[in-house]
């Protein structure tokens, strides 16, 4: 999979993908975890393990994490990362539900998350027999890119009974926000926003005109496209009632 | 430098509870026999249940409060991590349903002692004088029983305990100054004063907030570090845990943390205490003299629903019908806009200036009241939950948008929601852990509310593009959460009376956000430790009839100056009242 | 007695003076001549007593905009904004009054640097006291309570003592001086109870402040002073991340400053030449930043719309003027004269 020239990001001007490399993003150089020595205790012990220790899969069955892993490897593409920085998003997906931790609330109109993502992945499959006649994890990348396109526009063509239990457009704003739960968790994903990471006991001191502190970087952007096989690097608003009717789950306070 | 001086920061290695890098609490807690009858049951230490449990403890009653979350230990079990925190919040399940659905969790609800003032952004406005009489003024909503000049005192005290920084002038509602001076600016907070001096809308910049800006006490000045929903690990953002709590600890308070409370006691018309599950869940009672409910406005009103017996079988306290009804929430949403200079909204306080320019009702409009606009500033995970909605992000499209997080500016919109009969919260058939029914909330939104968020995005609209925003999102959501079992003078209409006693049950009290009958466009934590204290006085001055089954008087106590936590006269300015 | 020939004055103007006197128009030049006679002299009580309360005044309203930013928070940050106002009106009252230059502005001025020394150590004690504390010491140290700023204060507290030393330019000249030298002066009772050779290096010392002997002392003070002031330019401009090339030059030139200063406690050569010249470098460089940071106060969001906000978290305003000031007590001990071997 890594080694598909067509799955990576192009550069515009030559039209040439993009090789994988340890950090995507326009923070060069900026490793929080080169920091954690400034971090208190208990937030390294946090942050490392979760660096270090990968749960196993436990609660999805093996083919059920295949599935996963193929969609989640289409809603936070990583290709544009090398193999030792790569994060595993399933693997921590499946450990919230194993532990059955939820965020505090359900949706009426949802079944449970754990019924929710076996639902939810049957359907996906569905879909992509519907469409393509192939399960999902033998569909190429476009391919899959347009069975999740259905999603996020909340018309899926298939597999009405499961959409009778549960709404398309909460499952959609459910496998994201699990996604992005993962992935921006992790120093790998800080490290490619540039986001200063876990900041006690020390703070920061340069609060205005985007300065970075003495240990960040300033930013070095550079152009890229995503790959001519996603269907991804466009904004379309989500399907859906929209507005207050549709909001992500697992939402933190703001104000 | 690679490391610290002397070497990576290490968990403390005394055995004493820590607050904060210097603040402890080193008396030992008092504990108080299984079998005795105290005489206030405080259930939920939270905002109002930590101001309150003080201000027995302090007046000499024998108080004990029940948490269901543990009792903090800010260096040993909080982290600066976004994703490590979710501890924090009420993460038992809720059912939520209607045609707008509100959130819960993370979103409004916190559980620990502390509770919801732990993961509060720390904005700390007062209510306008006009809030108390919407329904004289407006023809919208319902009055409060009391005016703005009954709490006037207590938001004066709060605001010196907590401490409150800002402006020395806040020129809105009863314009008044802050004992703290105003927090410096950081990248959100710039952006919304450009946008604003722009277009000649008054800002108030570095506050009101809860977080010091100086350090006071055992509590250090704030370090900027952007983790404020997260806990404050510093202590310099105030949560009851690090303001009230010790004092109230060492006066003789008892907190029983990891308890959940299942059940209210009745007998013969009176609260006799309290059931609950102790950490090792095992049923248990605490007789008291007095029960005061402080469980916020989700668990305040399950828990008396769920202590329905004969006698009460709506749930106690519910003879009129409104309780768990007239549930509010605020519309928060949020407003992104791009710039081209980097803004990195990761550094310094979420919540920093505001400006309340278009909270009152405007003849101009075609709706009543209006909303407030706030700086927030969410961190990685937040913002691209936020992204999802905002620009329908997904796949590269949303590792794009997230490797620009440090060139957007969000802006929130705090928009008044009025008190509508049919958003309420109820039991549910499913159990939680406990075997307890859970909540159900059903939340609907009503014409004059979509107005405001309509008027409220596009004001908010219009000051990021004046400050110079290449693209402008927005994401649907809401914020805070109160009503449920709303004051009142009239026992047909509401649950308790102007000073939390309920109408029904003469030593049954409630003293936490649920009470509030309108909540403005401001954020409620303020009027939430406010109403404690004010709350804290008629308990206080009528303890006694309430003892011994008399009716207790309904005058205005009066205001105890001398109740406060220590350590907190001639520090800070003098300011304009 | 047979009454002595008044004493001719000799008059060796100091290096500038000089091409200064040729470009002057002759009334102006006599003006100057007058005054700078009168600092060789000792006679200039008066006008450092203004300058002092220029002094005290700015770093009066930097500390009681800086304790605001720190909210009062504890009692003790009131003393300095008190107690300068104090020394402000002992100053302004010394140009007018004897007693007050003599008796109240030196006990003003021992109690604004004995303030200003507490002052120190708290704000010492202020950055141990922040998360980290001396574990992050470049980090705390930029974000803590500005450490040498009440040394500042202190040094306010320093020119008004020696203020009171000095004599008013209405006083005697030296050459009628002369004759009244020979009277017993009335020494305090506590001086009497002290050993007799600091007591002796005391009044020697005073002495010589009151004939204008003290330029190794006030280039110890302008050494001082200049570090004082370009550690503080050094922190701020370093959390400003040096945005723009010229906030590296109050750093580049407090240390030349503090040469010159330090080398005018040994050699007049320097105090008449390379302290002067850096100076007013110094006091050029503080006008200018003074410029520069009003120009950033108007650039920050709202500019002069919010000005209160502004001025407080904006670049800091009296800031500048404190290096300036620093400029002009070299330029003054430039042109003093030497203690007596």
């Amino acid at each position: 999979m890594k080694h598909s020239t067509d799955r990576l990001p192009v550069d515009p001007h030559t039209g040439q993908p993009i090789p994988p490399r340890a950090q995507p993003g326009y923070y060069p150089g900026f490793h929080t975890l080169d920091q954690q020595a400034f971090w208190d205790e208990a937030t390294r012990k946090v942050v490392l393990d979760r660096v270090e220790h990968v749960p196993p899969i436990r609660f999805f069955t093996p083919e059920e994490a295949e599935l996963a892993k193929a969609i989640f490897d289409r809603l936070l593409p990583q290709d544009d990362r090398d193999e030792e920085h790569t994060i595993p998003i399933v693997n921590f997906v499946d450990e919230r539900l194993y532990h059955k931790r939820i965020d505090g609330y359900r949706y009426e109109s949802m079944p449970p998350d754990d019924e929710a993502y076996r639902l939810g992945l049957r359907a996906i499959d569905e879909i992509a027999q519907h469409l393509f006649q192939q399960p999902f994890v033998q569909l190429g990348p476009h391919e899959q890119d347009q069975v999740l396109l259905t999603l996020h526009s909340a018309e899926p063509p298939a597999a009405h009974e499961i959409w009778q239990k549960m709404q398309v457009h909460y499952f959609w704003l459910l496998i994201l926000q699990d996604a992005v739960g993962v992935y921006y968790a992790h120093p790998y994903a800080w490290d490619e926003i540039g986001f200063g990471g876990p900041a006690y006991p020390r703070g920061y001191m340069r609060l205005t005109g985007g300065a970075p502190e003495p240990w960040e970087v300033e930013e070095q952007r550079y152009e890229w496209q995503g790959p001519p096989t996603s269907l991804s690097d466009i904004y379309k608003q989500p399907g859906g009632p929209g507005g207050h009717g549709q909001q992500p789950p697992g939402q933190g306070g703001t104000h | 430098m690679k490391k610290p001086l002397f070497g990576a920061f290490r968990e403390p290695e005394d055995k004493v509870h820590h607050l904060g890098p210097m603040q402890k609490i080193e008396t030992p807690m008092r504990r108080f026999d299984p079998d005795e009858e105290v005489d206030f049951c405080i259930v939920g230490v939270g905002s109002g249940g930590g101001v309150l449990l003080q201000r027995l403890a302090r007046a000499g009653f024998k108080v004990v409060g029940i948490e269901a979350g543990p009792f903090w230990d800010t260096e040993r079990d909080w982290v600066s991590d976004e994703a490590g925190s979710h501890q924090l919040y009420w993460n038992d399940l809720r059912i939520t349903g209607g045609s707008d659905p509100i959130t819960l969790g993370a979103n409004n609800s916190g559980k620990g002692v502390g509770g919801g003032s732990v993961h509060w952004a720390g904005f700390t406005p007062r209510f306008h004088p006009s809030d108390f009489r919407v329904y004289s003024e407006d023809g919208v909503g319902i009055d409060w029983p009391i005016s703005y000049e009954a709490l006037k005192p207590y938001y004066e005290l709060l605001e010196l305990e907590i401490p409150v920084a800002g402006p020395a002038y806040y020129p809105w509602g009863d314009p008044h100054g802050y004992p703290f001076g105003p927090h410096p600016p950081a990248g959100v907070p710039d952006v919304l004063s450009r946008g604003c001096s722009k277009l000649g809308i008054p800002v108030s910049s570095g506050g009101p907030v809860a977080i010091l800006e100086g350090s006071r006490n055992d509590r250090p000045h704030c370090i900027y570090r952007g983790f404020c929903l997260q806990g404050c690990k510093v202590g310099a953002k105030q949560s009851t845990l690090v303001s009230h709590v010790p004092d109230a600890i060492h006066h003789g308070a008892e907190i029983r943390a990891n308890c959940m409370v299942a059940r209210i006691n009745m007998k013969n018309g009176r609260t006799t205490g309290v059931t609950y599950f102790d950490p090792d869940k095992r049923e248990r009672e605490l007789r008291a003299k007095v029960v005061v409910v402080c469980g916020y406005a989700i668990e305040t009103p399950r828990l008396l629903l769920n202590s329905a017996c004969p006698g009460f079988e709506h749930g106690l306290a519910n003879s009129s019908g409104t309780l768990g009804r007239y549930l509010m929430v605020q519309i928060g949403n949020v407003v992104l806009g791009r710039f081209e200079d980097p803004i990195r909204m990761y550094k310094g306080p979420p919540a920093h200036s505001l400006t309340e320019e278009f909270y009152e009702t405007n003849p101009k409009n075609d709706f009543a009241r209006g909303f407030a606009i706030q700086t927030v500033a969410p961190l990685p995970i937040a913002f691209a939950k936020q992204m999802l909605m905002a620009k329908g992000a997904w796949g590269w499209g949303l590792r794009r948008v997230m490797m620009d997080y440090n060139h957007w500016a969000p802006l929130g919109v705090l928009g008044e929601i009025l008190p509508w009969e049919d958003n309420r919260v109820e039991l549910a058939e499913e159990k939680d852990q406990y075997g307890l029914p859970v909540a159900k909330i059903t939340f609907g939104l009503h014409d004059n509310d979509r107005k405001i968020a309509k008027a409220g995005v596009q004001k908010t609209t219009e000051i990021l593009d004046a400050a110079g925003a290449q693209e402008v999102v927005e994401e649907a959501r809401y914020a805070h959460l109160v009503g449920g079992a709303r004051m009142g003078n009239d026992p047909r209409t509401s649950v308790t009376n102007s000073f939390g006693l309920t109408h029904d049950i003469p030593n049954l009290f409630i003293c936490d956000g649920s009470l509030l009958p309108t909540q403005g466009s401001a954020n409620p934590g303020l009027t939430i430790q406010a109403l404690a204290a004010r709350n804290a006085d008629y308990m206080i001055s009528n303890a006694a009839d309430i003892f011994a089954g008399r009716s207790p008087s309904v005058e205005q106590p009066p205001v105890r100056k001398q109740l406060s936590p220590p350590g907190i006269k001639g520090k800070g300015t003098p300011r304009i009242r | 007695m047979k009454a002595k020939p008044p004493m001719r004055v000799v008059q060796t103007w100091p290096l500038p003076a000089k091409w200064l006197q040729r470009l002057l128009p002759a009334s102006l030049a006599q003006e100057e001549r007058t005054i700078i006679l009168h600092i060789r002299e000792g006679r200039f009580q008066r006008s450092l007593a203004v300058i002092t309360a220029c002094a005290s005044l700015l770093s009066g309203l930097e500390v009681a905009y800086e304790h605001y930013i720190g909210s009062y928070s504890q009692k003790i940050m009131y003393t300095p904004v008190i107690l300068c106002c104090g020394h402000i009106l002992s100053s302004i009252g010394a140009i007018f009054n004897r007693w007050i230059a003599r008796v109240l502005l030196p006990i003003m001025s021992l109690l604004l640097a004995l303030d200003g020394v507490v002052g120190f150590f708290l704000h010492i004690r202020g950055v141990q006291r922040k998360p980290g504390g001396c574990r992050l010491p470049i980090f705390n140290i930029v974000m803590g309570p500005p450490l040498f700023a009440p040394l500042l204060i202190a040094t306010s507290g320093f020119l008004g003592l020696i203020t009171s030393f000095l004599r008013s330019e209405n006083a005697l000249p030296p050459e009628l001086f002369e004759h009244v030298k020979g009277v017993r002066r009335r020494f305090p009772l506590w001086m009497d109870l002290m050993p007799k050779a600091p007591v002796r290096e005391l009044l020697s010392t005073e002495q010589d402040i009151r004939e204008g002997r003290f330029q190794g002392l006030m280039g110890g003070a302008t050494a001082l002073s200049a570090f004082f002031s370009g550690a503080e330019a050094l922190y701020s401009h370093y959390k400003n991340n040096f945005t723009y090339k010229i906030e590296w030059t109050p750093i580049l030139l407090s240390p030349l400053v503090m040469i010159a200063g330090i080398g005018a406690i040994w050699s007049r050569t320097i105090a008449r030449t390379l302290l002067p010249i850096t100076s007013m470098l110094a006091a050029i460089n503080g006008m200018l930043g003074l410029y520069y940071h009003l120009r950033g106060i108007s650039r920050r969001p709202g500019g002069f719309k919010k000005f209160l906000y502004n001025l407080l978290y904006g670049p800091p305003i009296f800031a500048p003027l404190l290096f300036a000031s620093t400029g002009f007590l070299g330029l003054l001990a430039s042109l003093l004269r030497r203690t007596r071997p």
